[in-house]
């Protein structure tokens, strides 16, 4: 699914984001990116969007070489590709519906099926009864339920989180994280970037740890550090 | 991927509504624009209408010899009125001639015995420049001698230097005018687009196309640059019927001419030119922001 071969980052000129980072994550999984502020987490997310192009390396989304994505093209690959952010990202004049439904409108779907479509996934994360309410109406938690529905809306076969909890208070996050378990079940392969250590702790899943653009650890069922 | 017009347009309306101030002020320079360039379209048109009118009124006039006969006569009308410079030519008999003269000058004309005015034939050009060369054909067709050609030359090569003059200066302007009019549209586009590049970046995140983003922003130039010009020709068209009525009540001796002014292609080039520049400008501001 997703495939990152001997990646080197460097920003500008002397900026190390990433030092030969090599690691495969397959359909299906859900898999914690974790490290502290500055490690380089939202790097392997941007690699992944092919928002930035590595400085070394390959890396491969969907049996794809990224480098072989022309610039056309890039719109089609993010679609197949939901995205949530800490910082949401929902356009602010549009309603919760009306953002999801963006992203819909985006590959060309038809009026109908959005239409129908729409509300039944804001209802799957909980918010059917906010669906006209702008993202400023909204609190956190309900702003990236939002997102989710969005990221999630046309059934991409990639999920990405980067730090989809650094926002919102512990209780909140945890129904982000349940969410996010949720659509992992139905077979979405879902990658979260994050640095909440309790939250990885409770869910038992495969982590990756990253510090100063290295991986330094990678555990089927882990934990936020290294159990002793 | 499937062109979906409504969307782009209700997104486009949204916008609008949502960023009004923004959209007042690129209307607004658009209309300005337009407005101005409309003025300068009056003040071509009416120019040239005037010189034209000038010219129409220069004239040649040959007068026949004392000697010529009907036929000569009648030769010679022919023959001038088939010449392709020639827009029209009178034939002023000596008793027509005889008439002008008793009604413009009737105390010296009671005194004349008998009729001392020759014949004539008056000729009036497409072109005033044309002058010179039909004096030549006229003293080459054999009907008239060099001395009795009579036509103002100097009035004629003057007019000439003028318009050339008036009309350079009337390009260059609308020139310059036109090219400051595209950068200050696409200035005030370019800021409502700033003001709108996180949605943009958010956008682009999501999957849209370069194009899809672009869209609804090309719609939103085209109906500003549609609003504001559609005004501003709409102006325009008044103040050339106020200006003509004006001017023909106040400066009547000036050949100020109501049709001067096409006004239905003057309205089509600007409202035409306003929507140009609109999706021009919009099209070309959003391009810097689309590279995420
Ligand atoms: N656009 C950029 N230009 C220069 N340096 C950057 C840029 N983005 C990130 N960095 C640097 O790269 C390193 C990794 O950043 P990032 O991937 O954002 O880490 P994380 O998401 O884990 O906090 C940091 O040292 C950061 O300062
Ligand atoms: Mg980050």
């Amino acid at each position: 699914m997703i495939r990152f071969d001997n990646v080197t980052k460097v920003y500008g000129n002397d900026v190390l984001a990433l030092e030969r980072v090599s690691m495969e994550i397959g359909q299906g999984e859900f898999v914690f990116l974790v490290g502290a502020s500055g490690s380089g987490k939202s790097t392997v997310v941007r690699l992944i969007l092919k928002e930035i192009e590595p400085s070394a390396g390959t890396v491969y989304v969907n049996g794809r070489r990224l480098s072989a994505i022309p610039r056309r093209q890039i719109p089609r690959h993010r679609r197949s590709i939901g995205c949530v952010f800490q910082d949401f990202k929902l356009l602010p004049n549009k309603t919760a519906a009306e953002n999801v439904a963006y992203a819909m409108e985006v590959t060309g779907q038809r009026r109908r099926a959005i239409r129908t479509k729409v509300p039944q996934i804001l209802e799957l994360v909980g918010l059917a009864n906010k669906m006209d309410k702008y993202p400023d109406q909204l609190s956190g938690g309900e702003q990236q339920r939002v997102s989710i529905a969005r990221a999630f809306v046309s059934q991409p076969p990639i999920l990405i989180a980067d730090e989809p909890t650094g926002n919102l208070d512990p209780e909140t996050s945890v129904g982000i994280m349940q969410l996010l378990h949720r659509i992992n079940r139905i077979g979405t392969t879902v990658l979260v970037a994050t640095h909440d250590k309790e939250m990885v702790d409770v869910m038992r899943k495969r982590v990756i740890a990253l510090e100063d653009g290295r991986i330094v650890r990678d555990r089927v069922k882990g934990a936020y550090l290294d159990e002793v | 991927m499937r062109f979906n017009l409504g969307f782009f347009l209700r997104e486009a309306f949204k916008n609008m509504r949502l960023n009004l101030l923004m959209s007042v002020t690129a209307a607004t320079t658009t209309f300005m624009c337009i407005l101005v360039l409309g003025i300068g379209m009056l003040v071509n048109a009416h120019v040239s209408d005037i010189i034209r009118s000038i010219g129409e009124r220069v004239e040649i006039t040959a007068f026949f010899p004392e000697d010529a006969t009907q036929q000569e006569i009648r030769q010679a009308r022919e023959e001038v009125q088939s010449w392709p410079e020639v827009r029209e030519s009178t034939y002023v008999s000596k008793e027509e001639a005889l008439q002008r003269f008793q009604e413009s000058l009737p105390e010296i004309a009671q005194n004349l015995e008998d009729n001392p005015l020759p014949a004539s034939i008056e000729i009036s050009l497409h072109d005033p420049a044309d002058s010179q060369a039909v004096a030549d054909r006229l003293v080459e067709s054999g009907y008239f001698a060099r001395e009795d050609i009579s036509y103002p030359a100097q009035t004629i090569d003057r007019l000439n230097t003028i318009t050339g003059y008036i009309t350079w200066a009337l390009r260059g302007a609308t020139a310059l005018f036109l090219i400051s009019s595209v950068l200050l549209i696409s200035n005030a586009i370019r800021l409502s687009i700033f003001a709108r590049r996180k949605e943009i970046e958010i956008q682009k995140l999501v999957g849209a196309s370069d194009n899809f983003v672009r869209m609804p922003f090309v719609v939103e130039g085209m109906v500003q640059g549609l609003i504001g010009s559609a005004v501003a020709a709409l102006v325009v068209v008044w103040l050339n019927f106020f200006f003509v009525d004006w001017a023909n009540r106040n400066i009547p001796f000036f050949p100020i001419s109501a049709t001067a002014v096409d006004t239905v292609s003057t309205m089509a080039i600007l409202i035409a030119v306003g929507v140009i520049i609109g999706v021009a400008g919009s099209y070309l501001s959003v391009r810097r922001f689309l590279k995420v």
